[in-house]
Formats: C-alpha cells, sequence, structure tokens
C-alpha cells in the first residue's frame, strides 16, 4: 500500500513538472502588458529596462528554471496588476478561508442529503423517491446553474427572510450560499450512487445474501451501500477539491468574498502572475484529487491492488 | 414403500407481467419432494425450472406472482406469505441455494470467511472466534485445503471451482433441511464438475439433506439424481425414478430431449436437434404444449391437454399417448435401443 501510494505521488509530482512547464511557456506568449500596470505611459526603453530586469528576455528554459527554483523556495511570484506587489499566495489566503469552509460546508450537506436521496431512488425504483429524485437531478443538470442560484437567491431571501449579501460576520447570510452550492453536488452523488446500488443489486452475490436468510436492510447496507460507494469514491477528492476552490457564480451573487471569481477576474485584467499561479494551483488540485481518490479506492477494494501478493489462486 | 413428504407443491401457477403482457411461466405444477431424496429438475432453458424453486425461496422478481395453487412445507403455505419476515424463517434455516455461476455469486468486497459467518451468525448463532472456528470446520469439509488462511482471503484470490465450494460452504453453514443446486456446475471446467458434484453428493449425506438440482446436463442428473422431473414450457411433462425416466420414458418431449444426448447418435450422422422452438408462454397454450413440436403428435395433442397416466407408482407423464384409447406409438429408433440395453442388463 505504501509502496503504491509512494509511486502515484512521484507520478503525480511528474505530471504536475510537466503541467507547471507547459502552462509557464504558454504564458510567455501573453502580451507583455499583463506585466505592467502603466503600460501605455512607458515608452519603448522603460519597457524594456522593466522586463531584462523582471528577467523576462532571458532564454526560456532560463526563465522555467528559475520559476522552478522560486516555487521550491515556497513562492509564486508577486501580483502586478490585480493588487501590485503583493504575493500571489498572500492574495490566495486572504480569499481561501471562506471558500475553504463554505466549500466544506456544502459538500457535508451534499453527502449527507445526496447519499440517502440516491439509496432511497436504487430502493425504491421506479417509486416515489426514484422519481422526485429523477426530477431533481433532471432540473438541477438540465437548468443552467445561474438560472436556479439566481432564482433561490430572488425568492428564498424573501420566504425566508435571510439577508441577500453575504457578510462573514453574521453566520444566517452563509446559509443560502452554501446550500446552493450543494444542490449540483446533491444531484450528482444520488445520480451515481442509483446507478451503481442499482447495478449492484442485480448482481448475483446480492440473490445469494437473500437465500442464505439475509434482511434487505443489511443487504442494502452492508452489501449493496457498501459495494456502490467503492466507485463513486474515486471521485469525490477531486468533487471535494473543486468544492474548496470556490463557485464564481456564487460568489459574485452573495458577493462572497472567496477564491471563486478570483481567476476570471485577473484574467480580464492581464495580471499574468496571477493567472499562472492560479492555474497551477487548480491542475494541483484536480492532481491531488485524483491522487487521493486511487488510493482511497485502493484502500476500499481489495482486488485492486498493484503490489505482488504470494500464494493467490 | 411410502417415502416422508417433505415439500409439497400442488397446482402452482406462476405468472410475470413483461410491458403490459403476462407471461404463463408456471403452468399448474404439482411435485412432491421426499426426504433425503435427491430430485433432479430437467429441461430446456426458459422452461421454468428455476422460477420453480425460486418460489420455494420467494426469490421470484418483482414482476413474478403466483397466481394459484399451494407450497406446503412443515404446515406452512408459502403462497401465503405477504411479509419479508415470514421468509426471513425459511430462507438459509430450511432451504438454501447454491447458484449457477461462481464468479458472481460471492460478495468482491468481502472475505470468504466473512460471508460465511454471516450464515452462521443468522441460522446458528455463532459470533466471533466460535464463528471462525465453525467457519473453518465447514470449509475444510467443502475441500478447501489451508482453511485457516482462506477464511481471510477475498473472492478473487479463489479460483472457480473454489469459489463454488465456497458457495456450497455458505449454504452448508445456514445448516438447511433442503439445499437447491440451480446449474450448480454449469460454469465450471469438466475436470472440476465431477469434483463439485461428488462433494455434493457427501455433503447430502454429511448434513442429512434433501436436494433439488436444476440442470440442463443429463449426465449430471445422471450422476446424482435419485429422481427425475421433465420441465417443458412451465410444466413437468415427466416425473420418475432415475432409471425408469432413462430407459423407458414415456413423453415424446423427453424421447427428443434423450436422442439430443450426443452419446445416442451414430457416428457420421449428424446430432439429433428437436425442430422447432418452444412455445410462446405469453400465449394461452391448449393441448399438449410439445405438440407442434412432435413428429408423432395426435389429433387430441392439438387440443386438450393430458392428464397424468401412471406408468407406475412412481413413474408418470402428462401425453396422451398412454391413453388406453391412443393408437400404439413407438418411441424412436435411439431411445429403443436405450430401453434394450436396459432388458438385456436386466
Amino acid at each position: 500500500m505504501l509502496k503504491y501510494a509512494a509511486k502515484r505521488l512521484i507520478q503525480s509530482l511528474v505530471t504536475l513538472v510537466i503541467i507547471i512547464t507547459i502552462v509557464f511557456s504558454l504564458l510567455r506568449l501573453m502580451p507583455v502588458e499583463g506585466y505592467f500596470q502603466n503600460f501605455d505611459k512607458l515608452d519603448k526603453n522603460q519597457i524594456h529596462a522593466a522586463l531584462l530586469s523582471m528577467g523576462l528576455l532571458d532564454p526560456l528554459p532560463v526563465q522555467l528554471k528559475n520559476f522552478f527554483v522560486q516555487l521550491l523556495h515556497g513562492s509564486l511570484g508577486n501580483s502586478l496588476i490585480y493588487r501590485p506587489n503583493v504575493p500571489v499566495l498572500d492574495i490566495i489566503a486572504d480569499k481561501a478561508p471562506v471558500s475553504i469552509f463554505m466549500g466544506l460546508a456544502s459538500m457535508a450537506i451534499a453527502l449527507l442529503l445526496g447519499l440517502p436521496l440516491g439509496t432511497a431512488m436504487a430502493r425504491s425504483k421506479a417509486k416515489f423517491w426514484d422519481k422526485f429524485g429523477t426530477a431533481f437531478i433532471v432540473f438541477v443538470t438540465a437548468v443552467p446553474a445561474a438560472v436556479y442560484y439566481l432564482l433561490i437567491q430572488v425568492y428564498f431571501t424573501d420566504w425566508l427572510g435571510l439577508p441577500i449579501l453575504f457578510s462573514e460576520s453574521d453566520p444566517v447570510s452563509w446559509i443560502l450560499p452554501t446550500v446552493s452550492l450543494s444542490l449540483g453536488n446533491i444531484a450528482y452523488y444520488a445520480m451515481w450512487l442509483r446507478r451503481y446500488m442499482v447495478d449492484e443489486l442485480n448482481k448475483d452475490y446480492i440473490r445469494l445474501a437473500r437465500a442464505k436468510g439475509v434482511d434487505s436492510k443489511t443487504i442494502m447496507k452492508k452489501h449493496v451501500f457498501r459495494n456502490a460507494f467503492v466507485p463513486m469514491v474515486q471521485y469525490l477528492p477531486t468533487s471535494l477539491l473543486y468544492t474548496i476552490a470556490g463557485s464564481i457564480y456564487i460568489e459574485s451573487l452573495y458577493s462572497v468574498p472567496g477564491m471563486g471569481g478570483l481567476l476570471v477576474n485577473v484574467i480580464q485584467r492581464q495580471d499574468n502572475n496571477m493567472v499562472q499561479a492560479l492555474v497551477l494551483i487548480y491542475s494541483a488540485i484536480g492532481i491531488v484529487g485524483l491522487l487521493f481518490g486511487d488510493i482511497l479506492m485502493n484502500l476500499m477494494d481489495p482486488r485492486i491492488s498493484f503490489e505482488k501478493k504470494g500464494g493467490a489462486r | 414403500m411410502e417415502q416422508e413428504i417433505l415439500l409439497s407443491v400442488k397446482n402452482l401457477e406462476v405468472k410475470f407481467d413483461l410491458r403490459g403482457r403476462t407471461l404463463n411461466a408456471i403452468r399448474g405444477i404439482s411435485l412432491d419432494l421426499y426426504k433425503g431424496e435427491s430430485l433432479a429438475i430437467v429441461g430446456e432453458s426458459g422452461s421454468g425450472k428455476s422460477v420453480l424453486v425460486k418460489t420455494f425461496m420467494g426469490l421470484l422478481d418483482a414482476n413474478g406472482r403466483i397466481t394459484d395453487g399451494e407450497i406446503l412445507y412443515n404446515g406452512q403455505d408459502f403462497t401465503k406469505f405477504k411479509t419479508e419476515k415470514e421468509w426471513l424463517a425459511i430462507r438459509g434455516k430450511e432451504l438454501a441455494m447454491v447458484l449457477q455461476d461462481p464468479m458472481t455469486s460471492l460478495n468482491p468486497l468481502k472475505t470468504v470467511g466473512f460471508q460465511i459467518c454471516e450464515a452462521l451468525e443468522l441460522h446458528q448463532g455463532l459470533k466471533g472466534a466460535k464463528a471462525k472456528e465453525a467457519a473453518v470446520s465447514i470449509l475444510e469439509d467443502v475441500g478447501i485445503t489451508e482453511a485457516g488462511r482462506r477464511f481471510s482471503q477475498y473472492p478473487h484470490e479463489f479460483s472457480g471451482g473454489m469459489r463454488q465450494r465456497a458457495v456450497i460452504a455458505i449454504a452448508v453453514a445456514c445448516r438447511p433441511k433442503i439445499l437447491i443446486c440451480d446449474e450448480p456446475t454449469t460454469a465450471l471446467d469438466v475436470t472440476i464438475q465431477a469434483q463439485i458434484l461428488n462433494l455434493l453428493k457427501d455433503l447430502k449425506a454429511k448434513y442429512d439433506l434433501t436436494t433439488i438440482y436444476i440442470t440442463h446436463d443429463l449426465g449430471v442428473v445422471a450422476n446424482v439424481a435419485d429422481r427425475i422431473a421433465v420441465m417443458y414450457a412451465g410444466d413437468i411433462v415427466e416425473i420418475g425414478k432415475c432409471d425408469e425416466v432413462f430407459y423407458n420414458p414415456r413423453h415424446p418431449y423427453t424421447w427428443a430431449l434423450l436422442s439430443s444426448l450426443p452419446q445416442l447418435g451414430v457416428k457420421g450422422e449428424n446430432l439429433y436437434s428437436i425442430k422447432g422452438a418452444p412455445p410462446n408462454l405469453f400465449t394461452h397454450i391448449a393441448g399438449d404444449a410439445f405438440a407442434p413440436r412432435n413428429p408423432r403428435a395426435l389429433k387430441i395433442d392439438f387440443v386438450k391437454r393430458p392428464p397424468y397416466f401412471d406408468v407406475s407408482p412412481t413413474h408418470k407423464a402428462r401425453t396422451w399417448l398412454l391413453d388406453p384409447r391412443a393408437p400404439k406409438v413407438d418411441p424412436p429408433e435411439s431411445i429403443r435401443k436405450l430401453r434394450q440395453g436396459v432388458s438385456a442388463n436386466g
């Protein structure tokens, strides 16, 4: 197991290095405006001097080497336009806590509601819960998120007397954005869990368990749910990490000071260093998510073993 | 000799609802299972053999229902069972089952030991170390070596034959009175098949079981069965002792089935096959269900369903050919040879 984890970790690191190299190289093709706040006011010589001092006129491999050295020292460079000369990581550290908290809360809601919904749907195939859940899933998947987020904000604030805008000091104002954020995941988990559980229910070993006299509740819990959960486990870490990384729509709707809108914002304003740092962070999140998913799956499914064991068969 | 009847099926009818249509899967079956015997139910795919035994354990699919008849066991009528609770007192405890495909009949994420202990705990109240001890001894009983180590292994670490042994171990761990083996060897290698059949025979003696085999392999039947019930289109067309059905078959379908045995074929000639297809069970079947495929069918076979005619006290068949008024129809050549073989030997 440890050996497998180590191997996968190294693979992930290699993937990350490749991604960094590609992103870094591509960003060198961006217009140089992205390195200046006051590009219009500068003349050619000033620009040349500034680029030279930032090391941007060095050959690409040298720049890349410098970037990696910098990265190893725990720095992703400074913001240039968004908040000039503030380290990128500080900016993110400012914004992350809100997004992380909201993400974790919404993830908890999604698991607490999505898994029971999926189970209820699998259990009552073609009956009430299944139809209800299907309607919900179709609604959440088919209607653009922006639309129902907006509907929730407009109507629910009114009905429930909740504040329209987010305020860090007022916990009640957290409810609607967090719940809105979890809707997609609730639908997603319910849909996949139902699908995998129905798959498992039709398998022979369930028939055998029934034939040996296990009651349906125990079969659902010990055999069906557990086995259906394994294929889902692979996607949970990724889904968690992306939820933590924030949602553009929700954060702008409720003016939540989170990370969601950051990437769009800095791309629009051509803050090259920020774009670079954020793209790296998002790819790292994806890779780490997959890594954890694989490791979890490996822990839960005895059939997946990457180390040779003696004595089998 | 009067034998004790363990389970008695009376005029059982099972229907399935399929996309708004009704399929008559079992059309009025009556059958007695004697204590300690080994009964084989043979018939082609779709003849209703699996459906029949599923009704004994309340394991019919959701769209299937018993529309008529009784299944009597120990003073209870299974067809009257409404709740799962009633069935839980039967499943495993009284009847247990071995399924066809050992590759899929074990939960891949639980150890073999866990799956045996589950049955031990349910039916014998054993837990923890005691359950493990009992499970290991059952594993040894079913012929798994190094049972202690195998106990904590997962199904994927077992070969096909060993998995079927594990499935049998689970069935035995329930301590049932009746063991239903639904094509227990179909998915196995020929070499393993014989081992599994011998194992089942040994366990039958050791645990005092009554066994029902469902199979379409007549070789299996000859090996293990005391009695044979031949099923066609949801009905038992002929039932009798193993020798009686093999050497003195009376129903044209049984003739056709036996003639299909490759061993009865003549070298150089095409193997015998039954022409036509089984009847459509969505429609009402008048007369003998096999008549349309039977070259020797009488006129009445298309009109009126034959009753059972006794051939001997233990052997009966549902065919008009046995009616005293029927013209004499000879069985096919290959069947006559079988019979001669018997009279020459006996």
